[in-house]
Protein backbone atom coordinates (compact mmCIF):
# COMPACT_ATOMS: atom_id res chain seq x y z
CA UNK A 1 0.00 0.00 0.00
CA UNK A 2 0.92 3.68 -0.56
CA UNK A 3 0.78 6.56 2.00
CA UNK A 4 1.43 9.80 1.98
CA UNK A 5 0.57 12.19 5.05
CA UNK A 6 1.47 15.86 5.17
CA UNK A 7 1.26 18.22 8.46
CA UNK A 8 0.59 22.03 7.85
CA UNK A 9 -0.78 24.05 10.09
CA UNK A 10 -1.21 21.26 13.01
CA UNK A 11 -3.79 19.17 10.55
CA UNK A 12 -2.69 16.38 8.47
CA UNK A 13 -3.89 15.02 5.20
CA UNK A 14 -3.26 11.48 4.43
CA UNK A 15 -4.05 9.85 1.17
CA UNK A 16 -3.93 5.50 1.56
CA UNK A 17 -4.00 3.41 -2.18
CA UNK A 18 -4.16 -0.25 -1.50
CA UNK A 19 -3.96 -2.39 -4.48
CA UNK A 20 -6.90 -4.59 -3.93
CA UNK A 21 -9.40 -6.29 -6.36
CA UNK A 22 -12.57 -5.50 -4.21
CA UNK A 23 -14.26 -8.27 -6.20
CA UNK A 24 -18.15 -7.74 -5.69
CA UNK A 25 -20.32 -10.70 -5.17
CA UNK A 26 -21.86 -10.29 -8.74
CA UNK A 27 -18.51 -9.99 -10.56
CA UNK A 28 -17.61 -12.42 -8.68
CA UNK A 29 -20.18 -14.93 -9.93
CA UNK A 30 -19.81 -14.19 -13.46
CA UNK A 31 -16.17 -15.11 -13.18
CA UNK A 32 -15.95 -18.55 -11.07
CA UNK A 33 -14.05 -16.59 -8.46
CA UNK A 34 -14.93 -16.02 -4.99
CA UNK A 35 -16.01 -12.16 -3.71
CA UNK A 36 -13.38 -9.95 -1.97
CA UNK A 37 -12.81 -6.81 -0.78
CA UNK A 38 -11.50 -5.04 1.86
CA UNK A 39 -14.04 -4.94 5.03
CA UNK A 40 -12.32 -2.64 7.36
CA UNK A 41 -9.42 -0.36 7.39
CA UNK A 42 -8.11 1.72 10.18
CA UNK A 43 -5.16 4.26 10.54
CA UNK A 44 -3.30 5.30 13.71
CA UNK A 45 -0.81 7.32 15.16
CA UNK A 46 0.76 5.21 17.95
CA UNK A 47 -1.94 3.94 19.86
CA UNK A 48 -4.93 6.62 18.92
CA UNK A 49 -6.86 5.83 15.91
CA UNK A 50 -7.41 8.76 13.84
CA UNK A 51 -9.33 7.49 10.76
CA UNK A 52 -11.93 4.09 10.63
CA UNK A 53 -13.56 2.23 7.84
CA UNK A 54 -15.92 -0.05 7.65
CA UNK A 55 -16.46 -1.08 3.61
CA UNK A 56 -18.32 -2.87 1.56
CA UNK A 57 -18.03 -4.23 -1.70
CA UNK A 58 -19.15 -1.14 -3.13
CA UNK A 59 -15.72 0.93 -3.18
CA UNK A 60 -13.36 1.18 -6.33
CA UNK A 61 -11.09 -1.52 -7.23
CA UNK A 62 -7.73 -0.82 -6.06
CA UNK A 63 -9.33 2.08 -3.32
CA UNK A 64 -8.14 5.44 -2.43
CA UNK A 65 -8.90 6.83 1.12
CA UNK A 66 -8.12 10.20 1.66
CA UNK A 67 -8.93 11.77 5.01
CA UNK A 68 -7.41 14.36 7.35
CA UNK A 69 -6.46 14.05 11.26
CA UNK A 70 -5.00 16.00 14.49
CA UNK A 71 -3.12 15.80 17.33
CA UNK A 72 0.13 14.22 15.28
CA UNK A 73 3.29 15.92 14.30
CA UNK A 74 5.48 15.48 11.18
CA UNK A 75 7.99 12.85 12.09
CA UNK A 76 5.38 10.51 13.82
CA UNK A 77 4.56 7.34 12.24
CA UNK A 78 1.02 6.83 10.70
CA UNK A 79 0.10 3.16 11.11
CA UNK A 80 -2.70 1.51 8.11
CA UNK A 81 -4.05 -1.66 8.51
CA UNK A 82 -7.06 -3.74 6.37
CA UNK A 83 -8.72 -6.69 6.84
CA UNK A 84 -10.57 -8.54 4.08
CA UNK A 85 -13.49 -10.87 3.58
CA UNK A 86 -11.43 -13.63 3.47
CA UNK A 87 -9.51 -12.52 6.56
CA UNK A 88 -6.11 -11.73 4.75
CA UNK A 89 -4.90 -8.66 6.64
CA UNK A 90 -2.44 -6.44 5.87
CA UNK A 91 -0.40 -3.36 7.30
CA UNK A 92 1.99 -0.42 6.07
CA UNK A 93 3.20 2.51 7.84
CA UNK A 94 5.19 6.11 6.89
CA UNK A 95 6.67 8.77 8.55
CA UNK A 96 4.29 11.96 8.61
CA UNK A 97 6.31 14.67 6.10
CA UNK B 1 -10.81 10.59 48.93
CA UNK B 2 -8.90 13.91 48.37
CA UNK B 3 -8.70 15.82 44.36
CA UNK B 4 -5.35 13.56 44.37
CA UNK B 5 -6.60 10.97 44.74
CA UNK B 6 -9.75 10.92 43.07
CA UNK B 7 -7.82 11.66 39.35
CA UNK B 8 -5.77 8.55 40.47
CA UNK B 9 -8.83 6.45 40.55
CA UNK B 10 -10.12 8.34 37.15
CA UNK B 11 -6.87 7.02 35.14
CA UNK B 12 -6.38 4.07 36.56
CA UNK B 13 -10.30 3.10 35.25
CA UNK B 14 -9.43 4.71 31.81
CA UNK B 15 -6.08 2.26 31.94
CA UNK B 16 -8.38 -0.79 32.23
CA UNK B 17 -10.11 -0.20 28.99
CA UNK B 18 -8.86 -0.65 25.31
CA UNK B 19 -6.33 1.06 23.69
CA UNK B 20 -8.75 2.07 20.51
CA UNK B 21 -11.52 2.78 22.37
CA UNK B 22 -12.97 4.31 18.72
CA UNK B 23 -12.66 1.20 16.65
CA UNK B 24 -16.03 -0.10 15.89
CA UNK B 25 -16.15 -2.36 12.72
CA UNK B 26 -20.04 -2.27 11.63
CA UNK B 27 -19.58 -4.99 9.44
CA UNK B 28 -19.32 -6.84 12.88
CA UNK B 29 -21.25 -4.60 14.73
CA UNK B 30 -24.42 -4.46 12.34
CA UNK B 31 -24.16 -6.99 9.79
CA UNK B 32 -27.91 -6.63 8.52
CA UNK B 33 -26.84 -3.16 7.56
CA UNK B 34 -24.68 -4.51 5.23
CA UNK B 35 -27.40 -6.78 3.32
CA UNK B 36 -30.20 -4.03 3.20
CA UNK B 37 -31.21 -3.63 0.14
CA UNK B 38 -32.90 -0.03 0.26
CA UNK B 39 -31.39 3.11 1.63
CA UNK B 40 -34.06 3.75 4.27
CA UNK B 41 -34.07 -0.05 5.39
CA UNK B 42 -29.78 0.25 5.59
CA UNK B 43 -30.48 3.24 7.55
CA UNK B 44 -33.29 1.63 9.60
CA UNK B 45 -30.26 -1.61 10.38
CA UNK B 46 -27.57 0.96 11.08
CA UNK B 47 -29.29 3.30 13.02
CA UNK B 48 -32.66 2.24 14.77
CA UNK B 49 -35.35 4.76 13.60
CA UNK B 50 -34.72 8.07 13.43
CA UNK B 51 -35.78 11.03 12.16
CA UNK B 52 -32.88 13.52 10.34
CA UNK B 53 -32.22 16.73 9.89
CA UNK B 54 -31.05 17.86 6.13
CA UNK B 55 -28.43 19.94 6.74
CA UNK B 56 -24.95 20.35 7.75
CA UNK B 57 -23.41 17.76 5.77
CA UNK B 58 -21.47 18.84 2.60
CA UNK B 59 -21.33 16.25 0.07
CA UNK B 60 -19.44 16.32 -3.43
CA UNK B 61 -20.10 14.43 -6.41
CA UNK B 62 -20.19 14.49 -10.04
CA UNK B 63 -23.12 15.48 -11.62
CA UNK B 64 -22.01 12.81 -13.88
CA UNK B 65 -19.96 10.20 -13.58
CA UNK B 66 -18.12 9.10 -16.25
CA UNK B 67 -16.57 5.99 -15.14
CA UNK B 68 -19.51 3.89 -12.58
CA UNK B 69 -16.61 1.71 -11.24
CA UNK B 70 -15.00 4.96 -9.70
CA UNK B 71 -16.85 7.56 -8.65
CA UNK B 72 -15.35 10.49 -6.50
CA UNK B 73 -17.39 11.21 -3.09
CA UNK B 74 -15.93 14.11 -1.09
CA UNK B 75 -17.77 14.16 2.77
CA UNK B 76 -17.35 17.38 4.66
CA UNK B 77 -18.90 18.21 7.70
CA UNK B 78 -18.80 20.00 11.39
CA UNK B 79 -21.13 18.60 13.35
CA UNK B 80 -18.93 16.43 16.35
CA UNK B 81 -19.61 12.82 14.73
CA UNK B 82 -19.56 9.49 16.36
CA UNK B 83 -20.15 7.72 12.73
CA UNK B 84 -20.62 8.77 8.89
CA UNK B 85 -22.62 6.11 6.74
CA UNK B 86 -22.39 6.35 2.79
CA UNK B 87 -25.17 4.64 0.86
CA UNK B 88 -26.20 4.45 -2.80
CA UNK B 89 -29.83 2.97 -4.17
CA UNK B 90 -28.46 1.67 -7.39
CA UNK B 91 -26.52 -1.61 -6.64
CA UNK B 92 -28.16 -4.73 -5.09
CA UNK B 93 -27.51 -3.24 -1.38
CA UNK B 94 -27.44 0.14 -0.39
CA UNK B 95 -24.88 0.33 2.01
CA UNK B 96 -21.56 1.60 1.16
CA UNK B 97 -19.39 2.18 3.64
CA UNK B 98 -19.65 3.12 7.57
CA UNK B 99 -17.21 5.79 9.10
CA UNK B 100 -16.02 5.41 12.98
CA UNK B 101 -15.42 8.93 14.02
CA UNK B 102 -12.53 9.14 16.53
CA UNK B 103 -12.86 11.85 19.01
CA UNK B 104 -12.15 15.03 18.23
CA UNK B 105 -10.75 14.37 14.50
CA UNK B 106 -12.41 16.28 11.60
CA UNK B 107 -14.60 14.53 8.85
CA UNK B 108 -12.61 15.42 5.31
CA UNK B 109 -13.23 11.96 3.54
CA UNK B 110 -12.72 11.25 0.29
CA UNK B 111 -13.17 8.28 -1.79
CA UNK B 112 -14.33 6.40 -4.88
CA UNK B 113 -17.43 3.93 -5.10
CA UNK B 114 -18.98 1.92 -7.56
CA UNK B 115 -22.67 2.52 -8.58
CA UNK B 116 -24.22 0.17 -11.60
CA UNK B 117 -26.42 3.15 -12.93
CA UNK B 118 -27.99 6.44 -12.08
CA UNK B 119 -29.03 7.33 -9.09
CA UNK B 120 -28.81 8.93 -5.69
CA UNK B 121 -25.94 8.72 -2.94
CA UNK B 122 -26.63 9.69 0.79
CA UNK B 123 -24.58 10.25 3.20
CA UNK B 124 -25.93 10.25 7.35
CA UNK B 125 -24.28 11.46 10.25
CA UNK B 126 -24.84 10.03 13.41
CA UNK B 127 -23.88 12.98 16.01
CA UNK B 128 -22.30 13.18 19.21
CA UNK B 129 -25.70 15.34 20.50
CA UNK B 130 -28.00 12.18 19.81
CA UNK B 131 -29.35 13.75 17.04
CA UNK B 132 -28.99 12.48 13.05
CA UNK B 133 -28.51 14.06 9.88
CA UNK B 134 -28.07 13.08 6.23
CA UNK B 135 -27.89 14.67 2.75
CA UNK B 136 -28.64 13.21 -1.02
CA UNK B 137 -27.54 13.83 -4.37
CA UNK B 138 -28.50 12.43 -7.69
CA UNK B 139 -25.59 11.52 -10.32
CA UNK B 140 -25.95 10.15 -13.39
CA UNK B 141 -23.77 7.31 -14.35
CA UNK B 142 -22.34 7.27 -18.03
CA UNK B 143 -20.99 3.96 -17.96
CA UNK B 144 -22.18 1.69 -15.47
CA UNK B 145 -19.65 0.24 -13.10
CA UNK B 146 -19.78 -3.36 -11.08
CA UNK B 147 -18.05 -4.77 -13.58
CA UNK B 148 -14.33 -5.48 -11.86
Amino acid sequence: MKIKAKEKDGIIKAKVMVKHDMLTYDVAKKKGKEANFITHLEAKVGDKVVYEISSSQFLSKNPIFKFTFKGAKKGDKLTVSWEDLKGTKKSGSKKIK
Amino acid sequence: MNRREFIGFGIMALAVLPASLSALDYRKEKPAAWKAKTVDSALEALYGKQTYVEKGIKLKVPKVASNGGAIPVDIKTDIEAKSVAVFQDSNPESAVAVFTVPDGQPVNYSIKIKMKKSGAITIAVEGKDGKFYKISKSLEVALGGCEG
